[in-house]
């Protein structure tokens, strides 16, 4: 039984084979009380199949999973669903029984052959549902309720089922950003709080960055890192691991690490082969540059954007489209690396456009990085609206503006004036 | 989407929805009461309800209460005694017959659905039906006698059933997450069983039509004899069945998360497989091969009591029983002179029933939410 030093869950030299494929090799990994362990991996990495080999739904071919130090293939049916939990990742109930019946189904294993619930039973039932918010609609039917909800119901039955351990298989599938934030802070507060041992399969480094303990990463069905987020997620793994390229930063408030993987630029496809198109570089933010960026692209430009913070419209628009940005963390300065970064996209340009897009302090040092470049190469203002109205700067931004036209800068109405002006000058055919 | 499936009769599950969980228990019990009362008078021998009220209790208290079965009026002895021939020995055994039979064929339908997550699971469908006959249609061939068929009837029927419940068992097992596999396997199971039994049957002419017309599915060889030994397997499977609810709750939700909850979901399905079997077998060895009645019952019962297990099974039976009594009671009315095999009734409920599921189902897939 359960031994003090004891991990409550621990995979020993696990190999699991699926038909022809080894999906598991020598796999070692353990996990804690009270700790929430994010298992991650691209997809067939084996997450899946390491849940399901601890839960005994698919036999280890050598090795094994110990649950509270038995393994796992030799606890009966029953004592193995008072030890762990399972949040599957896809379930569907046949039958629309009513949330609090569903929740009810977690105490099985707790209930003698053919007894029916106690008030023991009913009270863990009640005491999930409040945990998860749903205690107030516990008689809407299973089959009724929102995926975020539905995803929420499963967390409230595990957490009925009162086991140590609690296995999670990306509960944060099917929802969206404010629901998958919610489900995560609550394992975690269930884990910490109870001191319950969380394992959750989860595909969003960011959010297993945010919320896990300890994050284990499996590529092909081996243990390629395991530790603390900050230690285990780097450019040189996602490289490895995932074949992304990604730009790795620090959230500065929490310190946590969090990203934003590209595919490499080889790997991006075929792109149309016009005969090498002038370069633009497109200065914007806040979405003011997107209906530009997709334009300028469509017209054949070779297109870059920056300094963008993350997250920003633009640089979505512009990472979709596959352009080379400056980027920087969201509501900060531009720091020195990304001035540098777009200074040299800056540098490489044939022509610059200034999207209308509103200067705050954040954001001014990229008026600053175009002083002068105006008189060498052509820069164009595309100005629907007077830059008084988008200036936060008290003056510097319009200032700068000013500067700019006076060392030559066109300014233009909007997108059709804007690609009358660039192309007489920018087809190189002519 | 609302319920698994279901038929939509919207109005009176609205009105239903008024009354409590035990007012929708009570109408339930009180309508089926009724029912089996009022079919007593049904028959193509028209007896006024008194009298038949009267033959019941000479008959209940062996002759010490109403002494003149026939009442007052001025009828000779021997219409009297046909009187009660008719009423005891030929009505109720078929009424008891066709509440037994039902009855087995709703509580087994029921079981079928929750252990294959398949809102079109019936007996009869996936071919557990057509093994039992075949074991029954076996019967004449062996030239058993008539004294002996009572009792090997039944085990004959339940062997053939359980076979096809092991084909269908291991079929669900290789294509777990598709409705129809099952059902076509069902199908096809079905169709290669009848062949087999009719080429059994035209090798042995003596007794066809027999067969032919017990295949249809009738409760005229109903006696007080195979209602006794129908009533016991059905109470023994039914019952038994009646206590797995709970284990039934978990089934629904796939085995593997039924285990992952504590059930040993294998060992489990395969004996609720069992016993629904045994219930089907002792409806197919009196009445026939009787379709749709394990279909529709569970879902008529859904609609009024939600989808708990340890409700559906017990009340699917009741249901059941319910179902069959009063397409016995239409087969009577339809055609009073020719006895309508109830068979053909069923069918006739049942098959646009399941249509309306199945095109109901495959509107509801997109969401997911099907097996």
């Amino acid at each position: 039984m359960t031994d003090g030093d004891d991990p409550a869950f621990a995979a020993e030299g696990l190999t699991v084979r699926l038909g022809e494929r080894t999906v598991l090799h020598d796999l070692e990994l353990r996990a804690s009380r009270g700790e929430l362990l994010a298992l991650t991996g691209p997809n067939g990495s084996g997450k899946t199949t390491l849940l399901r080999a601890a839960l005994g739904l698919v036999p280890a071919l050598r090795g094994r999973v110990r649950l509270l130090g038995d393994a796992t293939g030799e606890l009966p049916i029953r004592e193995r669903a008072r030890r762990v939990a399972w949040m599957p990742q896809d379930e569907s109930a046949f039958e629309n029984v009513p949330l609090y019946d569903y929740v009810l189904f977690g105490r099985y294993a707790h209930l003698p052959p053919f007894a029916a619930e106690g008030p023991a039973d009913r009270a863990a039932a009640e005491a999930a549902l409040r945990e998860v918010g749903l205690w107030e609609q516990r008689q809407r039917g299973i089959r009724e309720v929102s995926g975020g909800e539905r995803q929420r119901v499963l967390l409230a039955r595990a957490v009925a089922q009162e086991t140590p351990i609690l296995l999670l298989d990306e509960p944060t599938a099917h929802l969206d950003i404010g629901h998958q934030l919610d489900l995560l802070e609550r394992v975690r507060r269930h884990c910490r709080e109870r001191g319950r041992c969380a394992i959750a399969a989860l595909h969003d480094l960011n959010l297993a960055a945010r919320y896990a303990d300890r994050v284990a990463v499996l590529s092909r069905g081996r243990l390629v890192a395991d530790g603390p987020p900050a230690a285990v997620l780097s450019e040189a793994l996602l490289r490895e691991v995932w074949g992304v390229v990604a730009d790795l930063r620090r959230d500065p408030a929490s310190g946590l690490p969090y990203l934003l993987p590209r595919l490499p630029a080889r790997d991006r496809g075929p792109r149309p082969e016009t005969p090498r198109p002038r370069r633009v570089h497109v200065v914007g933010g806040g979405g003011a540059a997107a209906p530009l960026l997709r334009a300028l692209v469509e017209d054949g430009y070779r297109v870059t954007a920056g300094a963008l913070p993350l997250f920003d419209t633009d640089l979505e628009v512009a990472e979709e489209l596959g352009l080379p940005t400056a980027t920087e963390v969201p509501f900060a300065p531009l720091g020195a690396e990304a001035r540098a970064e777009h200074r040299a996209l800056l540098d490489e340009a044939d022509a610059i456009v200034v999207a209308p897009f509103a200067v705050g302090p954040s954001n001014l040092a990229n008026l600053e990085d175009l002083v002068g470049r105006a008189a060498r190469i052509p820069v164009f203002l595309v100005e629907p609206t007077p830059i008084s109205s988008r200036d936060f700067t008290r003056g510097s931004a319009s200032a700068l503006r000013d500067r700019l036209v006076a060392d030559g800068a066109r300014s233009v109405a909007d997108l059709a004036a804007l690609s009358a002006a660039l192309a007489p000058r920018a087809d190189p055919d002519r | 989407m609302g319920a698994p499936a279901g038929p939509s009769p919207a109005v009176p599950a609205r009105l239903l929805r008024r009354f409590g969980r035990r007012g929708r228990w009570a109408i339930l019990l009180l309508g089926g009461t009724a029912l089996l009362a009022a079919s007593a008078f049904v028959g193509p021998v028209a007896i006024p309800p008194e009298t038949v009220a009267a033959v019941l209790l000479h008959e209940v208290s062996g002759g010490a209460l109403a002494p003149q079965p026939c009442g007052p009026l001025p009828l000779a002895s021997a219409v009297c005694q046909s009187r009660i021939e008719i009423v005891w020995d030929v009505r109720l055994p078929a009424l008891l017959l066709a509440a037994i039979a039902g009855a087995a064929l709703g509580v087994s339908g029921a079981t079928l659905q929750g252990v294959f997550r398949n809102p079109l699971a019936d007996p009869y469908l996936l071919g557990l039906s057509s093994g039992a006959a075949l074991g029954v249609a076996a019967l004449f061939i062996l030239k058993v006698g008539v004294a002996e068929a009572n009792i090997v009837l039944p085990f004959l029927a339940f062997a053939g059933a359980l076979g096809t419940g092991a084909i269908v068992l291991a079929a669900a097992r290789r294509a777990s997450r598709s409705v129809e596999t099952l059902l076509l396997t069902g199908v096809a199971i079905s169709n290669l069983l009848s062949a087999v039994m009719l080429v059994l049957v035209l090798s042995n002419p003596i007794g066809s039509l027999q067969v032919t017309f017990w295949l249809l599915g009738g409760l005229g060889g109903a006696t007080w004899a195979r209602d006794g030994i129908a009533l016991g397997g059905v109470l023994v499977a039914g019952g038994i069945l009646s206590l797995y609810g709970r284990e039934l709750n978990l089934l629904q939700l796939g085995p593997e998360v039924a285990q992952s909850l504590g059930l040993q979901a294998a060992r489990v399905r395969t004996r609720l497989l069992f016993l629904a079997s045994l219930a089907t077998a002792m409806a197919v060895a009196f009445t026939g091969v009787i379709g749709f009645v394990g279909l529709v019952s569970p879902h008529i019962v859904r609609r009024l009591l939600g989808g708990d297990y340890r409700v559906v099974l017990p009340a699917s039976a009741f249901v059941g029983g319910v179902f069959l009594l009063v397409a016995n009671d239409l087969a009577l009315l339809a055609l009073p002179t020719s006895e309508l095999p109830v068979g053909i009734v069923t069918a006739f409920a049942g098959a646009p029933f399941f249509l309306a599921l199945l095109y109901r189902r495959r509107r509801a897939v997109p969401d997911g939410g099907m097996p």
